[in-house]
């Protein structure tokens, strides 16, 4: 079982024995729980006798304490590697998980209530909400309902108090945001403000660093490499790829299709903003990339200004 | 499974310029070799096993079957090793892969084939199908190149440009470095082997726009050139097929780096290309 843990400043999720590890009140994880499933590093094949052999299998894990916003982004994750042709990796694991949901306040980072990833209806087995005498729990899938049923004697009926409690912490929750996107036509504004001078003064401030894309539960770009182990064994391996780097659009001949910061910049702007009739924003509000830029670029603004800009 | 990839023994080496080399391949596995089935446009990826992939178009063209065809320039890491490879040996393949051009939608019409340098490679796939089926009116061949020494397949451009009228097939040649055997191929070919760049030989010629598809394949700086050529000649952007690369590593939709465009619309040049019409580059920022 893997649940968010307290380490220095920071929380990450971890593995867990007893209750008193975990941080139920914890904001967000520098990594979301997409490292769970799509690896920082990650062995894919293993070259034994010159053919490549499927890697080992995978360990069934449990993840508890998982927030709204983290879960609508594991299903913008699943939308890609569970699509044709699906992502044997990544489907394993996430086969072999159980995900279970917990409330949460928001800080000052949080926006995910203007992108309607502050409540999750499906993308969990079991939700938490935190009540002043327990928790009230839902249930999210079949696997689920098994372990409600199998663990019976830890649940009570539901009361109308305990429905009232739900519904004031939730009302005081959704008063609690101090960020607010205005996604109004955002992609078509977006796409309106190409040549907007908000880019290029960002560019300057930006460090490419690529720290945003490494945080963000939905960011998923990978590159892949061959290493030798030993003369006779060598590992296919793949890793976190990050668009603010100059290799990402580089190809042969040394042309780069996105050669400067202010390309890159922009592109992770229009990748998260990026609107999928089916799967919403690429981008779920979870204020990750905020926390963790070292050049405390803020997301929101960069898009408020942007807007602005326009008008 | 999705990233494993295939035997395939490599029948022939043949080298065609000082940095591409043609490979003749077959899948070990017999039953893979008959049910492997591609599109003129589409790619394959190339494992080098411990060393790594990379991806290449097919060159040779599905009416000829029980092998297929590689055309790799020798850039990097990769197709430095690839070079090295010798008859006998074997690669990994897995694909095919991307949307290829649309072949049967194109039927009937007139064929102008725009290729710059290495992009001869995919649209020799298409002029070989075209030639085999014989079900395109007309076929033209555009063939911007640096120096006859770099000219791709140079036999067979040749041999087009001698007998290809025959065969309803209208090659043009234009080339950058001025040798002795480009001179002596103009003389002999003059006006459709000059000197300048694959836009020249647009010159003097007009299409049938309601019956006429164009299809280019080149270095990123020409499509916007021969783009223009096109519409001048009121060829609308539905007809001009375009195919693109962009740095590939899953070939699949799922790592991400061949996305193109911006918020309204986001392309993957893997799988919703390699080819797009221009169209598609209109609506879609970052395309070309
Ligand atoms: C759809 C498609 C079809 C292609 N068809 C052909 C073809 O028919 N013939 C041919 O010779 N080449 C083709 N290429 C280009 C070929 O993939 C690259 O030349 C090759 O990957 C370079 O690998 P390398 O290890 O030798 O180079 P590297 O040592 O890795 O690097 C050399 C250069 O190639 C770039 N590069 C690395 N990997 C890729 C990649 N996966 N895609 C593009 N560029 C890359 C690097 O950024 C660098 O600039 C095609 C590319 C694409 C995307
Ligand atoms: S873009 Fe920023 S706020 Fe949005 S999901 Fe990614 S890390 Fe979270
Ligand atoms: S984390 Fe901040 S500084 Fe680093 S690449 Fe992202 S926006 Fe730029
Ligand atoms: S090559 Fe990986 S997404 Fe297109």
């Amino acid at each position: 079982m893997y649940a968010p843990v307290k380490k220095g400043n920071i929380y990450s999720f971890q593995h867990v024995e007893k209750p008193s590890e975990i941080a139920f009140d914890y904001t967000r994880t520098m990594l979301p729980p997409k490292k769970f499933f799509v690896r920082p590093k990650d062995e894919m094949l293993r070259l034994k006798g010159g053919k490549w052999e499927e890697s080992n299998g995978v360990e069934p894990i449990v993840l508890f304490g998982v927030h709204s916003c983290d879960i609508h982004g594991l299903e913008i994750l699943d939308k890609v590697y569970l699509d044709e042709p699906v992502d044997p990796y990544y489907k394993k694991r996430r086969e072999n998980s159980i995900i279970i949901g917990m409330s949460c306040m928001p800080d000052e980072y949080c926006f995910c209530k203007s992108l309607g990833t502050d409540f999750a209806m499906h993308g969990f087995d079991l939700f938490l909400h935190e009540l002043p005498d327990g928790w009230l729990v839902r249930v999210g899938s079949v696997k689920g309902h098994e372990i409600a049923w199998e663990n019976e004697e830890l649940f009570e009926e539901l009361t109308e108090e305990d429905m009232r409690n739900f519904r004031e912490f939730e009302e005081k929750r959704a008063n609690s945001f101090k960020k607010h996107l205005n996604k109004e036509g955002l992609e078509d504004m977006l796409d309106l403000a190409f040549n907007s001078p908000v880019w290029k003064k960002y560019e300057k401030i930006c460090l490419g660093c690529g720290n945003c894309n490494m945080v963000c539960p939905t960011c998923r770009c990978y590159e892949v490499c061959d290493l030798w182990m030993n003369a006779y064994e060598a590992v296919r391996v793949r890793r976190y790829d990050s668009c603010f780097m100059e290799s990402h659009g580089l190809v042969a001949g040394g042309h780069n299709f996105r050669p400067t910061r202010l390309d890159r910049f922009r592109h992770r702007y229009y990748c998260k903003s990026y609107f999928d009739p089916s799967a919403g924003f690429n981008c779920v509000g979870c204020g990750r990339c905020d926390e963790f830029c070292p050049a405390k670029i803020e997301h929101v603004k960069v898009l408020d200004e942007v807007r602005e800009g326009l008008q | 499974m999705t990233f494993q990839t295939h035997d395939a023994r490599i029948l022939e080496v043949k080298e065609l310029t000082s940095r591409e080399k043609l490979f003749t391949l077959r899948f070990v596995d017999p039953e893979l070799n008959r049910s492997f089935k591609y599109k003129p446009g589409q790619f394959v990826i190339v494992d080098i096993r411990g060393f790594g992939e990379f991806p290449i178009s097919l060159c040779s063209t599905p009416t000829r079957e029980g092998y297929f065809q590689l055309c790799v320039r020798r850039v990097g890491r990769m197709t430095k090793y690839m070079h090295k490879l010798k008859e006998g040996d074997i690669v990994g393949i897995r694909g095919p892969y991307g949307n290829g051009f649309p072949m049967e939608k194109m039927e009937g019409s007139t064929l102008v084939l725009v290729a710059g340098g290495l992009g001869m490679a995919p649209l020799r796939s298409v002029l070989w199908y075209a030639l085999d089926t014989g079900k395109y009116e007309k076929i033209y061949l555009f063939y911007g190149t640096k120096a006859y020494e770099d000219i791709l397949f140079r036999d067979e451009v040749i041999h087009l440009l001698k007998h290809g009228e025959d065969m309803n097939c209208h090659v043009k040649l234009a080339y950058e470095v001025e040798t002795p055997s480009c001179i002596y191929l103009e003389k002999g070919y003059s006006p459709r082997v000059c000197k300048g760049v694959v836009t020249d030989l647009f010159r003097g010629e007009t299409f049938d726009v309601e019956n006429t598809y164009a299809l280019i394949c080149g270095p990123p700086v020409m499509y916007k050139y021969v783009i223009k050529e096109l519409l001048d000649r009121k060829l609308s952007p539905g007809r001009i097929y375009m195919t693109l690369e962009r740095r590939m590593r899953c070939g699949v939709g799922k790592c991400g780096h061949c996305i193109v465009g911006t918020s309204t619309s986001i392309k993957y040049v893997c799988k919703d290309g390699p080819v797009f019409t221009y169209w598609d580059a209109l609506s879609t920022r970052g395309l070309i």
